[in-house]
């Protein structure tokens, strides 16, 4: 046992023991060195750096959008409003696995491939790093609460309130006052630096109609925040914030009232109405039909409604008919025929035997009346200008238009806006067709032949025009030539708004002042003048408006029209008993103002009414025309003729004396 | 030493300090490393406070298991050391038995199948008692032998250190595996096997890692591996831990943020801020003079712990102080260097700081023998 023992040498193990316990603390101290040394390098020398990331971690900026600007009528009645939705929202950067997360979120709020493609193209689009992108709008309640309950598992997802544009009246004036949808692309990309960054919190911009004219106006100036975000993009606190400036509100001369009654009465149809104060060229109303709802636009319109909307050919409801042109027809008749006054081709004793047809000299082809096609033939016979207004008698103007050549037609017809864009803030109407020598070389690379003028004569041929442009010619002789440019914008926050027309219109100048009151006797005959016992010696619009409404208290001044869609020989309609098919019928027309031949009052309301394939101006369009007058200037304007009548004898009377 | 000289030398002593002295012995409780560990505990709850956010039943809960470790660690210090050493052996072939036992009724958490659960106990993991039991059986094992221990020694001792190692990571449990051979190394260690040999070993582990990583290490090892040279090649994923901890490090600079003023922690930026990266916390809101201080009070717990290491009368007590002070000093390090960006992320909690229970008793369970050892081994020797 000793032996055993004898080779344990305690002092010596201990020893041994004490070395190693002090090798072992040199290790501890040097490794502890080795730790404090990194610290201060991490606490110390990037301090700054650390700090800095730190910062950037949790603080960031983001833009404030500021409150679209609302879209008033001239009553002070909402055409657009901005209504709070809830949305739900991803920030790309703060997301592990984007196609995991969309999984996991398509088990709880059922995601559309539909939604998914559409997030993805708002991914794509250049965008600041951390910024939200919208995966749905318009959260409802119950998906709310899903996301919420679920926020842990789903970092850089958030529920954002918004502000997004509502059209309370959805298809009213939709074309018109037009609608915002989500930024796209290219128009991101049309930017330029400053403009991209007042839309850094903006996600829609306006895309048609008034939303897009005054898109500057109504957008305003986007605001800054510095907000403390947490690990999921939860906003923590506010840091700092620079208030956005709200967009402007706007007035239009838009009068809902009357855009409701010129909807309803253009029914079932297909067409345009638009209607001028030529006063103040104010727009009352713009209609074009079929409509659309707005509405869909603003929150990302789905496929499926998206291609309702623009497969149907037929019906075409995008396409906004009141700014695209037409053949104008027989409307432009007063304005030739006070060309033909003015240029001394006609005066008020001129007439025409009317056969019926016309021939150049030379050409056996004859022009045929197109308002005596489906009538019993022969010709309108003794025919003045005043008769060959309001009988609509297309012989004379052919006659007319091609004494007059169409150097001269075109340079007397622009003064009334055909061919231009008289409109001070439609800048996306179309300018239609009037043709000249130029026009046809340039675009057809042919001359000009004597028969294009006897198209052009009856507005027909290469001429063409929109709503508008004849709804503003009209406005012109209603206001003896004085030019006022038609304009939706009235008032900016409650400040009437002065245009700052750049290149105004001169006004129409005629030789005789006369010729004036001649025209408009004469398209007031179109309305008012009755059968009597000669043949074809009433006004077209007649038997449709001034027949049925004997007690009317106004006198209209109208012109009717209708415009060939193809070209169906005359021959063939009259002879065959054919079949037209509605999108083959003749467009309906006619133009108006009123009231008209009253010295008290000076006319308040013009009017253009287009029924895609109404087939008869006069008995389908003038109803129309005449029904808004009425609601114009008997309803809204309340308009006691009776006492203008009386008060007007009585100055009468008092100048007398 | 003559033991009387030693009694007449202590009677010279200031008669207070000799009585105070006497009472701390008789409950067999070390003043300083009580101290140590109280301040510990109290800066451990406080950080915990801050990073749970005020969640005050969590500090609550974390400061019931701190008692009920300062409890434990008071009932082992009551045995005398002897007691230990006498019934290493039969601890270390129980604690076999129950490793044994988890690889057929184990009840898994946490990806690792390593709990127990015993009628009439509560549930538990034998491999966090085999923690101290290992240093204990080395160190019986090598006391009684003659020191620097021989070869054949050595290979007995890599045996009884290994098989509880493999029966650990059978259980897919490698961070506790690594801590307990690194337990029992550090007995051999201290026993003063040849530094020859340590360094032909070290070397031999140096040649063997590119092999491990090739051939066994499973993917998130490599990750976490490949993360740690370069946490920027995952930054949201696999770096992102580590990125985030270095920013709230770096970003408390040298004074901090102030407590419960951390952005990092507070906006959890930091992940597992309440246990592995709980250091992240505290260097942001008390700064590089908080770390300091923190490093500090565990430098006095570890020089304590040599202290009662070197001055421990016999073999088993040096061998096993001296090992549970560096498995203690192991924790610290291993923790802080991975939280800076040091080491590898391992999961590792910072001893006394990180919200935890098992752990928390082990380590007590530490300190108690340590106590044990500093009291019962200096009364039987006067």
């Amino acid at each position: 046992m000793a032996g055993k023992w004898q080779l344990k040498d305690h002092e010596a193990e201990r020893a041994l023991f004490s070395r190693r316990l002090a090798v072992a603390g040199v290790f501890v101290l040097l490794l502890f060195a080795a730790l404090i040394i990194k610290l201060i390098n991490l606490q110390v020398s990037q301090y700054e750096y650390f700090s800095a990331r730190s910062d950037g971690n949790r603080l960031h900026s983001q833009y404030v959008p500021p409150a679209r600007g609302l879209i008033f009528d001239n009553r002070g009645q909402l055409l657009a409003d901005n209504q709070p939705i809830f949305n739900l929202t991803i920030v790309r950067e703060q997301v592990g696995d984007l196609e995991e997360t969309l999984d996991y979120l398509d088990t709880l709020i059922d995601l559309s491939d539909d939604e998914r493609e559409q997030f993805n193209n708002r991914l794509r689009r250049n965008r600041v790093p951390f910024t939200s992108v919208p995966l749905r709008y318009v959260l409802s309640e119950v998906d709310k609460s899903k996301i919420a309950v679920n926020s842990f598992k789903l970092p850089g997802i958030a529920i954002e309130p918004q502000f997004v544009r509502q059209y309370p009246f959805a298809d009213l004036a939709a074309h018109s006052v037009g609608y915002v949808s989500e930024i796209n692309r290219a128009e991101l990309e049309s930017f330029d630096e400053q403009e991209r960054e007042n839309y850094g919190g903006t996600n829609h911009i306006g895309k048609t109609g008034i939303e897009r004219t005054y898109e500057d106006l109504l957008h305003g100036r986007v605001g800054y925040e510095i907000v403390e975000k947490n690990n999921r993009g939860q906003v923590m606190r506010r840091l700092d914030r620079t208030d956005p400036i709200a967009g402007k509100n706007i007035s239009l001369y838009l009068d809902s009232q009357l855009q409701i009654v010129a909807e309803e009465a253009l029914g079932g149809f297909r067409g345009a109405v638009v209607a001028i104060d030529p006063n103040t060229g104010g727009i009352l109303a713009m209609v074009s039909k079929p409509g659309f709802d707005p509405n869909l636009f603003v929150t990302g319109i789905s496929t499926k409604n998206y291609s309702v909307l623009v497969t149907d050919e037929i019906n075409t409801p995008l396409f906004d008919r009141s700014t695209n042109p037409y053949p104008p027809g027989s409307t432009v008749k007063p304005f030739l025929g006070l060309g033909g006054l003015q240029h001394g081709l006609v005066d008020y004793e001129f007439t025409i035997e009317d056969p019926g047809y016309f021939r150049l000299p030379g050409v056996s082809y004859r022009w045929g009346d197109y308002t005596l096609r489906t009538a019993i033939g022969g010709g309108h016979g003794h025919t003045n200008l005043q008769k060959a207004i309001y009988q609509s008698c297309d012989t004379f103007f052919y006659d007319l238009g091609n004494r007059m050549g169409i150097d001269t037609m075109h340079s007397f017809m622009s003064q009334f806006g055909f061919g231009e864009n008289f409109a001070v803030d439609i800048n996306y109407a179309r300018t239609g067709v009037l043709p000249s020598r130029d026009w046809k070389r340039e675009t057809r690379g042919e001359p000009w032949y004597p028969g294009d003028t006897i198209n052009s004569s009856i507005g027909q041929g290469y001429m063409w025009a929109t709503p508008l442009q004849l709804a503003t010619a009209a406005s012109i002789i209603a206001n003896k030539g004085k030019v006022v440019q038609p304009r939706m914008l009235k008032a900016i926050d409650g400040e009437p708004y002065l245009p700052d027309i750049r290149d105004p219109v001169s006004d129409v100048l005629v030789n005789d002042p006369d010729y004036w009151r001649y025209i408009e006797e004469s398209m007031s005959m179109v309305v008012h003048r009755a059968y009597n016992d000669v043949f074809r010696e009433y006004g077209t619009a007649y038997e449709a408006i001034a027949m049925k409404d004997r007690e009317m208290p106004y006198k209209m001044a109208g012109k009717s029209g209708s415009a060939q869609v193809v070209g169906i020989s005359q021959e063939i309609l009259q002879s065959e008993d054919i079949q037209v098919s509605d999108p083959n019928k003749d467009h309906a027309l006619f133009i108006s103002y009123a009231p008209a031949e009253n010295p008290n009052i000076k006319p308040q309301i013009a009017i253009a009414v287009f029924v895609e394939n109404g087939e008869h101006g006069s008995s389908v369009a003038g109803p129309i025309a005449k029904s808004i007058t009425d609601a114009y200037l008997l309803d809204i304007l309340q308009i006691d003729f009776a006492a203008l009548d009386s008060a007007g004898e009585e100055l009468i009377a008092l100048v007398d004396e | 030493m003559n033991n009387q000289d030693f009694i007449r030398q202590s009677e010279g002593l200031d008669s207070k300090s000799r009585y105070t002295q006497s009472i701390w012995r008789t409950i067999h409780t070390d003043p300083p490393l009580l101290v140590g560990i109280i301040v510990l505990c109290g800066l451990g709850l406080l950080v915990l406070f801050s990073a749970s956010g005020g969640d005050v039943p969590v500090v609550r809960r974390q400061g019931l298991t701190m008692l009920g470790g300062l409890v434990v660690m008071f009932i082992v210090a009551q045995f005398n050391v002897y007691f230990f050493r006498q019934w290493a052996p039969t601890l270390y072939a129980a604690g076999i038995g129950l490793l044994g036992l988890v690889l057929v009724v184990g009840v898994e958490a946490n990806g690792a199948k390593s709990w127990l659960d015993l009628p009439g106990l509560p549930i538990f993991q034998p491999s966090e008692l085999m923690k101290f039991v290992v240093p204990m059986l080395m160190a019986w094992y090598l006391a009684s032998r003659p020191l620097p221990p021989r070869f054949k020694h050595l290979f007995w001792s890599a045996v009884l250190i290994l098989v509880p190692a493999a029966l650990i990571i059978i259980q897919n449990d490698t961070g506790t595996a690594i801590m307990v051979t690194m337990s029992g190394i550090f007995v051999v260690l201290l026993a003063g096997i040849r530094w020859r040999i340590v360094i032909a070993g070290f070397i031999a582990l140096l040649l063997a890692s590119p092999a491990w990583f090739i051939f066994l290490a499973q993917e998130h090892q490599k990750n976490r591996i490949l993360t740690f040279f370069n946490p920027y090649r995952d930054p949201t994923g696999a770096g992102y831990n580590i990125i985030q901890s270095q920013i709230a490090i770096g970003s408390g600079g040298i004074y901090g943020k102030g407590w419960g003023e951390g952005a990092q922690s507070h906006l959890d930026f930091i992940p597992e801020s309440n246990t592995d990266f709980i250091l992240a916390v505290l260097a942001e809101e008390f700064g590089l003079l908080g770390v300091l201080f923190l490093i500090s009070m565990y430098l006095f717990v570890l020089v304590r712990g040599c202290y009662i290491a070197y001055a421990a009368n016999d073999m088993f007590s040096r061998l096993l102080a001296g090992s549970i002070t560096l498995t203690f000093f192991s924790y610290v390090f291993v923790n802080m260097a991975m939280v800076s960006g040091l080491l590898p992320v391992i999961g590792l909690p910072l001893p006394l700081m990180s919200r935890g229970g098992t752990s928390v008793v082990t380590l007590f369970i530490g300190f108690g023998l340590l106590m044990s050892i500093q009291t019962h081994g200096h009364s039987r020797r006067i």
